[in-house]
């Protein structure tokens, strides 16, 4: 039998109670399970709630926040239960839950906030913005020269788009790995490889420290 | 050709050190213990995810709200290491 403990969670309002062994809960059908399920599904629900008031500047007026929310939180439960047999107890059960929901619920406020936007792909021609005083200004051009330098000279195209679809243009990461048909993992790869090699080229300058000169 | 304008907050973020590499699977599959441990500890750091979460500001938004969630749940004040989560969500 599955015992049951107080909630341990800020969400108010219910009376539902939280299983003290949530694996277990899930795992063996009853009467436990049921009311585990149904706990579950609450936290998942506030957990996406969060997450999308968190981002809800970025949501136009059309977008239905509970229904992203609740949607999330639905995804969030069926990823859960596939991957019950995976929780190795190195965190709360409910704090490995709720990064499922919550990164759920963040993908779609993003998608959601660039829908019908286009996202564009090109190659720019980069400007440095002046500074409020000449010497800031100075300082400021020659590092920002160095980086259009770095930029057009060591990036590849392909790396020259991603990282201004990223770092310019403000294109969220899983945005545009959907439009280039790709996953997240591998754009934030293109982006950290052309981080590393614009950094050497900016150190080997002497615009950036050496890894002995870091603090 | 587009013009755009590299002002100081955008050579921030490409010059962003982002070493030692994480992909954004691995810092999912570690994030849940890396905040309990983190609210159990304040000084607790995992250096490839500290630097994983400085660059890719997508992961630095959900591990926020997770911070706050899980701080709740653990009745833990998560004031102490949000100093370095202001930073990582800067990414």
């Amino acid at each position: 039998m599955t015992i049951l403990g107080p909630v341990s969670t800020g969400t108010s309002g219910t009376a539902a109670q939280a299983p003290t062994d949530w694996v277990r809960a899930l795992s063996v059908p009853g009467p436990e399970k049921e009311a585990a399920l149904f706990r579950l599904h609450e936290l998942l629900v506030h957990a996406a709630r969060r997450q999308v008031a968190r981002m809800r500047e970025q949501l136009r007026g059309t977008a239905d926040a509970d229904d992203i929310a609740n949607q999330a939180a639905d995804d969030a439960m069926v990823a859960i239960l596939g991957k019950l047999h995976t929780f190795e107890g190195r965190s709360r059960f409910t704090t490995w839950a709720y990064k499922f929901a919550i990164m759920n619920a963040a993908v779609q406020v993003r998608r959601q906030a660039w829908r019908g936007c286009d996202v564009p792909l090109d190659d720019p021609d980069l400007i440095v913005e002046r500074a409020p005083t000449p010497e800031a200004y100075a300082q400021g051009r020659d590092l920002a020269t160095a980086l259009a330098t770095a930029i057009a000279a060591t990036l590849t195209p392909h790396q020259r788009r991603i990282v201004v679809a990223l770092l310019i243009d403000e294109v969220p990461v899983d945005v545009l790995a959907e439009r280039l048909g790709t996953s997240r993992n591998a754009v934030y790869k293109t982006l950290h490889d052309a981080r590393v090699a614009l950094r050497a080229d900016l150190r080997a300058a002497g615009y950036l420290p050496t890894p002995s000169e870091s603090p | 050709m587009t013009e755009r304008r590299l002002t100081p907050e955008i050579i921030r973020r490409f010059t962003v050190d982002g070493e030692p590499w994480l992909s954004c699977d691995d810092c999912f599959a570690r994030v849940d213990e890396y905040v309990d441990r983190m609210l159990a500890d304040p000084d607790y750091d995992s250096p490839a995810m500290s630097a994983h979460l400085r660059g890719c500001g997508a992961c630095a938004e959900e591990m926020a709200t997770l911070l706050d969630l899980a701080a709740r749940d653990a009745g833990v004040d998560p004031q102490p290491v949000l100093p370095r989560l202001g930073r990582w969500c800067q990414g």
